[in-house]
């Protein structure tokens, strides 16, 4: 069977707009969080994680402002909400990173999966527009340029991508589906290199809503709001962002003598079959999900050094993902941490991102810690947070994300030799 | 000055206007606004190329103000999608006030085209039925050509006109002799392509001169006066054909005929002259009739 190789990684996140810069963040444990002038008074969030050098307010993307390093054509620019451009840019900087030619990238040995919720607010304006003055005054861009699938309609076209090509939306657990079912493409033979994409507009008509279900942390302080783990959390901080991974055929990108971060050996998935947007107080989905793939990779739970959790900040979540790794690595205990502290939960986004700074890790021998604790949750006696960041990286890593209805994605790397 | 009756704008409306025309050139919004409060249809053109132009990608741009730019087909030479098209009509119908149906906007090729239906639309006059497109996978099958003789890749008939083109791939085999390590379309396969329009035009248009099914295998080049040649055209380039039909009696037919190159003129032929004859058995009783001159 077909191994798979990490050759190429690009980002716009909160803590960096290109590998380097995110890289320095991750060592050092620099947050991305800001006080949001997307936000109102009258919300009940004041923070978000925020992406620099990137102005995305105007319904009209001729108003955006974006790093002058990418030369985006209108006939492309036209089609894109906020989340598609961050996921270009990011596209473009793994394209660039991973060595792949134009003839490589535009074949038939490559195809590109996506995760995103679209864009909210795309939706929304295209609608009250139709309901104002007619759907004849709605943009012919309307529907490729904001339901869930712009993502991989407007990458699939600008870069035109030849192979197979589609989304995934699992809420916080897409992209890890979307790196899951990635791997199977290129480890059943059917593809060559796949690229995984996900991104998320991280506005305020994307995130806020989640204030409706009193999932948000309502801290107004950026450099303590989201703090996965420690006792006095109190919700997530959400962000928006792209993220882009570049998987390959192990053996075609030894033979172009590519740059390898890491390989990804498998991957599980399981359901808690429990409840429409609370994980399981027991973690009974995530632990299958870990045990599956640890299995699937042939890897032995003792074999793991660290784990990267979904763990977003809120009580309920990383407790419960506490109790799966407890079920999971019942005599073992690898190092945990969650970047969520840096950078904010990034919804669909948040698997690709953070299986990208685990591979960063790997291949830059860190293993970066969980920020902000300044109580360590005691309910988590028993699993080893890393609260700073530890200098050397894991052999083995795993890469857990649980989205709504409980599904639960782990994802296993293995560090090159 | 022509001009419709009209309502000047209010400034409500004038900030509409604006907002709506920000991206334009400032001539744009002037026309836009000159139009609207005097009602002067001399400014619709400037506003539908002032449109145009601010969605085309900025490497085309400068096309627009080239001679010849009326020419220039909206898709081909301009790519412009037809979906951006539908953007600048919805931007055209705010700034004029017009409507403009799907099936018309179908029709509409070239700048020209576009002028000529917005001008209608605002003075009531009759608009120009539209071209007829042929599709590009037929042309081999309707005609007597073929690879590698066949020079016609898009053709679309509007009255008693034909319009076509070819693209010079610099694959055509002459062009290894034609010359030696330079490769120049050569003026007699250009004259050739013209004549194959005219073939084309006879088979495939509805013209009242004809009295019945023109027979393929019965056409032939006869004859080529007036042909002046003013351009090398080289791989590459896209040679944009239109030939008109001067008479049309059987069994003759003449033509003029010309090829331009990103608007510049390469080839005129003030006539061309074709031999053919019927399907047998498709004549109608009705006399052969010259078209009108």
């Amino acid at each position: 069977m077909p191994r798979v190789a990490i050759t190429g990684l690009g980002f716009v996140t909160s803590i960096g707009n290109d590998r380097t810069a995110v890289t320095d963040s991750l060592r050092e444990l620099k947050h991305g969080i800001a006080l949001s002038t997307n936000l109102t008074d009258k919300d009940p969030i004041s923070v978000l994680g925020t992406l620099k050098g990137f102005d995305t307010t105007s319904m009209d993307v001729e108003d955006w402002t974006y790093p002058s390093d990418y030369k985006i054509r209108r006939e492309h620019l036209r089609s894109m909400s906020p989340h598609v451009l961050y996921a270009h840019c990011a596209l473009v900087q793994a394209i660039a990173d991973s060595g792949l030619d134009e003839h490589e990238v535009s074949s038939r040995e490559t195809g590109l999966f996506t995760a995103s919720a679209g864009s909210p607010r795309g939706v929304h304006f295209n609608i009250e527009r139709m309901n104002n003055l007619g759907v004849g005054r709605v943009s012919p861009m309307a529907v490729v340029s904001s339901v869930v699938g712009s993502l991989s309609f407007n990458l699939v076209a600008s870069f035109k991508i030849m192979g197979a090509s589609g989304g995934f939306a699992s809420a916080c657990a897409s992209s890890g589906h979307a790196l899951g079912y990635a791997f199977d493409e290129i480890a059943l033979g059917r593809q060559q290199r796949m690229f995984v994409v996900g991104a998320e507009d991280g506005n305020r008509e994307a995130i806020l809503p989640f204030a409706g279900m009193r999932a948000l942390s309502p801290s107004k302080d950026p450099a303590a709001a989201s703090r996965p783990f420690d006792k006095n959390r109190n919700g997530f901080v959400g962000t928006g962002g792209g993220a882009v991974m570049v998987l390959e055929n192990l053996d075609a990108a030894k033979a172009r003598g590519a740059k390898i971060y890491a390989e990804l050996l498998g991957w599980g998935q399981a359901s808690d079959g429990y409840n429409v947007a609370i994980s399981h107080p027991e973690g009974h989905g995530l632990a299958e999900a870990m045990t599956r793939a640890m299995n699937a990779s042939k890897v032995n739970p003792e074999q793991v050094e660290y784990i990267n959790a979904h763990a977003t900040s809120t009580q309920i979540g990383d407790l419960s993902e506490i109790q799966a790794l407890r079920k999971a690595f019942p005599e073992h205990r690898p190092f945990v941490s969650s970047t969520k502290a840096l950078t904010g939960h990034g919804l669909s986004l948040a698997s690709v991102m953070e299986a990208g700074f685990t591979a960063i890790g790997m291949h830059e021998n860190f293993t970066p810690g969980s920020a902000n604790i300044t109580t360590l949750d005691p309910k988590t006696e028993g699993v080893n947070i890393l609260t700073e960041t530890h200098t050397s990286a894991p052999k083995i890593a795993l890469k857990n994300s649980s989205g709504f209805g409980g599904a639960n994605v782990t994802l296993v790397m293995r560090a090159m030799d | 000055m022509s001009s419709i009756p009209n309502n000047p704008l209010t400034p409500e409306q004038e900030e509409v206007l604006r907002d709506s025309l920000k991206r334009c050139s400032p001539e744009t919004l002037e026309a836009a606004i000159a139009f609207r409060n005097q009602g002067d249809i001399s400014k619709a053109p400037t506003v539908i190329i002032g449109i145009i132009e601010r969605f085309c990608e900025p490497d085309v741009r400068p096309r627009l103000k080239e001679p010849g730019a009326d020419d220039l087909r909206v898709m081909d030479d301009l790519g412009i999608d037809s979906l951006t098209m539908v953007d600048i009509v919805m931007m055209v119908e705010e700034s004029l006030e017009i409507t403009i149906d799907n099936e018309d906007l179908a029709g509409l090729r070239t700048i020209a085209e576009i002028k000529t239906f917005v001008a209608c639309k605002l003075t009531g006059e009759a608009i120009p039925e539209p071209a007829k497109n042929i599709d590009s996978m037929e042309i081999p099958d309707i005609m007597p050509h073929a690879d590698p003789f066949l020079f016609v890749q898009q053709a679309a008939i509007r009255g008693d006109e034909i319009t076509g083109s070819y693209k010079i791939s610099g694959e055509e085999a002459f062009l290894k002799g034609h010359f030696k390590d330079n490769p120049v379309f050569p003026a007699s396969i250009m004259l050739e392509a013209l004549g194959q329009l005219a073939v084309l035009y006879l088979l495939a248009s509805d013209d009242k001169s004809l009295a019945g099914k023109v027979d393929a295998s019965k056409i032939l080049f006869t004859a080529c006066d007036g042909v002046r040649c003013s351009r090398v055209c080289k791989p590459g380039d896209t040679l944009s054909m239109s030939v008109t039909a001067k008479k049309i009696r059987h069994p003759g037919a003449a033509f003029t005929g010309k090829i331009t190159v990103d608007s510049e003129k390469a080839v005129f032929a003030e006539e061309i002259s074709l031999k053919f004859d019927y399907v047998e058995g498709t004549v109608s009783a009705a006399p052969d009739a010259p078209t009108a001159e």
